[in-house]
């Protein structure tokens, strides 16, 4: 076995040489340090994203897409394809579960600060996979066509409609017409099965390409600390097996999900029928959503509502830029107020989401 | 307006004018005209109301220009609306009724305005009826006078002078039917109230009188909902069907029924109200050979396969009401199972015993059987079913085939009326089909969440030996680099 093995690699090698890239990863080092938990994050993300891939091409091989036979499919999917309940709740769990490890993994390299020089690319790619993910949670949420969907997506566009000048043709553009229709729903079908997977693709390859360029980035404190007597592992096995038992965890977390919550399909959506009370976006927009309600209709010469959408936009571009701005860190100095900006960021955005969710 | 305060102001200076001084009168008399001679028989008059009360001037002139002067408040002939409010200048104020002791109530006005006729108008200028329409102008007796256009005996007559004439009515409302009064006169109410009934009920006991609205209106007395509880004014009163000789439990047992729990429950328009069955303006209790007709109105189906089935000529021989005798009249209960087979509740078994009808008998409880069977099919399927979906399974399509179940109940209550066996049992064999298979979906789906959980554990098993074993080959890994191995 192990000659054919070995046959095989030679085989391989002569033509790709494979041993360079065997032997940057035998090089590889991964720093280790009381936060190097962080660290798993970004795996267990790419983990959740290669199922949504997996399952997602399967769900292709029974979803149809269309006002009269998206709820159909998928009620087709979970009652008569073999396993097909299994693949949807998993995909319906995964894509939640991979926004929050995503966003962990995102505040994690914020209070590191390890988006300062020289990965600053790094992190812009992995804000820009963030966003990219929000756009595949909003989109696939529509297309089981059912009820609470169609009005969660009435709403997030109608949301977008109020951005001045920019904010109306881009709600026509999602929606494919004034209103929420079939139109939108082939839209939002396309831009989640091939828009929004090609460009996260190109976007992960770069993400992935630069960690193994520049390897691991350290916390401020420990390279102060420990320049030349730092501790570490190598990538290859040690951190790529740990990262495989991760990944077995969260697969068995997620079956369990998957058999005693099966994704529910509600009913199926009509545009004729008043929206269900208390209608309430997914989660990871709720604290922007709540902010939204408590912000008065008018604010000096603004409407409250385009006053928040434009804090939100700026917020978010400020959070992306922050390598550009961060010039302390970048110096390799300490910078409290990042982390304290962070922290009120993380405190705000649970205390609006649990406001949200009793509301 | 002023007209109006004027000729108020004449009624309160005038008031109590006696006929002798009334140059109106006088002078109308000598020309002997009709008004004049109807006026001396009119109530007002005897009250002591004058012309001038309600066409204004002075009656005390001898002079007919200066009496009949603008000047001096002469209104003539009030014309459209400003009739009713002449009328109204006295009825609708009570301290002025109260003066010439009458205790009528002072809203008639107000009531005609918010009825139908006070609404409808053709050329905008004036409603469709005004007092003198009904209650006539120079004659107007008591409505007890037998005289009087609005006597029980004469209002049948009063209203179809417009609503028996199609040319008059097209001009209002052209959907609305012109044949009452023939019906009316049809029905036990008209045929009674031709001989002389004052009790029996004519336009205004169902319709009301001055505040009469359209049927659609549902504050109206003869909307569907309103009905049975009009009708029942009467019907229920034991005091007043005194002499009828007929049951006044009728209200009583209708709400009870499953006509009137739909109607008068659940507001359910569909349901039939007395009218439904008995006719309106035509009412008269159906006889024998047509209920079947009256109920299939809306029984269409059950009374076809009744038309057709053997049951028909028994019934008829024996001068049986068609549906009557099964189902009972106004208090028809819900038809569930137990009105079939030869149980002691059962209808059929009035009829078939054992002894005198054994062909009869044994088809009743064969059919009780087979409905029974189906009844239990379904309750089982039903329950499979609601425990799958509890435990999160999606059983939407059997679901589906369950309603084609509780249709094929349906169809064989309705088939039963066929009375043939070969039929039922065809209908009950559909539904038990069907039945059949909403079981085996249910029992699939829950042996399938079983499976599901018994599946988790065992790949949950595997992957935690999975876990430990790379666990446990890190730690080799990490041992031998320690090492250096």
């Amino acid at each position: 076995m192990k000659t054919y093995f070995k046959t095989f690699y030679h085989w391989i090698d002569e033509r790709v040489q494979l041993e360079d890239l065997v032997q940057f990863l035998g090089k590889k080092y991964v720093p280790i340090h009381r936060h190097s938990i962080w660290y798993y994050f970004g795996g267990v993300s790419l983990f959740l994203f290669i199922i949504q891939v997996v399952t997602g091409i399967l769900l292709l091989l029974y979803y149809k897409s269309g006002e009269e036979l998206a709820f159909e499919s998928i009620q087709f999917i979970m009652s008569k394809v073999q396993f097909g309940w299994l693949i949807r709740s998993i995909h319906s769990w995964t894509a939640n579960l991979f926004i929050l490890t995503a966003m962990i993994h995102m505040f994690s390299v914020y209070f590191e600060k390890s988006y300062r020089k020289p990965r600053e690319i790094t992190w812009l790619t992995g804000m820009l996979m963030f966003f990219l993910a929000l756009g595949f949670g909003f989109s696939g949420y529509l297309l089981p066509w059912n009820e609470l969907a169609f009005f969660a997506t009435k709403v997030g566009t109608d949301i977008a409609g109020v951005v001045p000048v920019f904010g109306k043709p881009i709600m026509v553009f999602l929606r494919g017409g004034q209103e929420v229709t079939g139109a939108t729903l082939s839209r939002f079908f396309g831009f989640h099965v091939a828009v929004l997977p090609g460009i996260f693709t190109v976007l992960l390859g770069i993400h992935l390409v630069l960690i193994q360029r520049q390897g691991m980035s350290e916390p401020l404190a420990r390279e102060e600390a420990l320049a030349g007597r730092e501790k570490t592992m190598p990538f290859f096995p040690n951190f790529l097996l740990r990262d495989l038992l991760l990944w077995l965890i969260v697969l068995n977390l997620l079956a369990i999900l998957a058999v005693f919550f099966p994704w529910e399909l509600g009913k199926k959506a009509d545009a004729f029928a008043s929206a269900p009370a208390g209608i309430k976006p997914e989660w990871y927009f709720l604290f922007m959503f709540q902010t939204l309600k408590y912000i008065p209709g008018k604010l000096w010469i603004l409407d409250g509502e385009i006053f928040g959408i434009l804090l939100f936009s700026a917020g978010g571009l400020l959070w992306t830029l922050v390598p550009f701005w961060d010039r302390k860190s970048n110096r390799g100095e300490q910078n409290k107020v990042i982390t304290y900006v962070g922290l009120f960021v993380i405190f705000y955005i649970i205390v609006l989401t649990i406001l949200g969710w009793t509301a | 307006m002023s007209r109006i305060i004027v000729i108020l102001l004449t009624l309160v200076m005038f008031n109590r004018l006696s006929a002798a001084d009334d140059q109106c009168l006088k002078c109308h008399e000598t020309i002997g005209d009709n008004p004049s001679a109807l006026f001396k028989h009119d109530i007002h008059f005897k009250r002591g109301i004058s012309c001038a009360d309600c066409h204004g001037g002075n009656p005390h002139l001898e002079d007919m220009e200066k009496a009949m002067d603008k000047k001096a408040g002469f209104e003539g002939v009030p014309k459209g609306d400003d009739i009713s409010r002449v009328c109204a200048g006295c009825h609708s104020n009570p301290e002025q009724m109260k003066k010439y002791g009458s205790s009528l109530p002072a809203n008639q006005l107000q009531n005609l305005l918010s009825s139908v006729h006070g609404k409808l108008s053709v050329t905008g200028k004036e409603h469709v009826a005004q007092c003198i329409t009904c209650h006539g102008a120079h004659g107007i007796v008591s409505v007890k006078d037998l005289r009087s256009p609005v006597h029980p005996l004469n209002i049948v007559k009063t209203c179809t002078k417009c609503h028996a004439n199609a040319m008059f009515m097209r001009t209002y409302n052209p959907s609305l039917p012109v044949d009452q009064l023939d019906k009316y006169r049809t029905s036990v109410h008209g045929k009674r109230n031709a001989k002389g009934d004052s009790k029996v009920a004519e336009c205004a006991s169902c319709h009301g009188s001055h505040n009469i609205l359209s049927a659609k209106d549902v504050k109206s007395t003869v909307y569907p909902l309103n009905i049975p509880s009009t009708c029942a004014k009467c019907h229920s009163s034991s005091e007043y069907m005194k002499g009828f000789n007929i049951p006044t439990d009728q209200y009583e047992k209708f709400s009870k029924s499953v006509h009137g729990v739909a109607l008068l429950q659940k507001d359910d328009m569909g349901a039939p109200a007395c009218n439904s069955c008995h006719g309106n303006h035509g009412a008269a209790p159906p006889g024998v050979e047509s209920i079947s007709k009256v109920c299939g109105t809306c029984h269409a189906i059950n009374a076809d396969l009744f038309s057709s089935s053997p049951h028909k000529k028994a019934f008829d021989q024996r001068n049986l009401p068609e549906c009557e005798t099964c189902h009972s009249n106004h208090d028809i209960i819900a038809a569930t199972n137990r009105l079939l087979g030869v149980t002691p509740e059962a209808v059929c078994s009035k009829c078939h015993s054992e002894q005198l009808s054994p062909r009869g008998y044994v088809v009743a409880k064969e059919m009780r059987l087979l409905v029974d069977s189906l009844e239990s099919s379904e309750g089982i399927a039903k329950l499979l079913i609601e425990e799958a979906e509890q435990k999160g399974m999606e059983v939407t399509e059997a679901k589906f085939k369950l309603r084609d179940v509780h249709q094929a109940r349906l169809q064989s209550r309705t088939m039963v009326h066929s009375f043939n066996e070969q039929q039922f049992r065809e209908t009950i064999e559909k539904g038990l089909k069907t039945a059949a298979i909403v079981q085996t979906e249910g029992e699939f789906a829950i042996r399938e969440y079983k499976f599901r959980r018994i599946g988790l554990g065992i790949a949950s098993v595997v992957i935690t030996i999975l876990a430990i074993s790379l666990y446990l080959f890190i730690k080799r890994i990490e041992r031998r680099q320690r090492t250096g191995m």
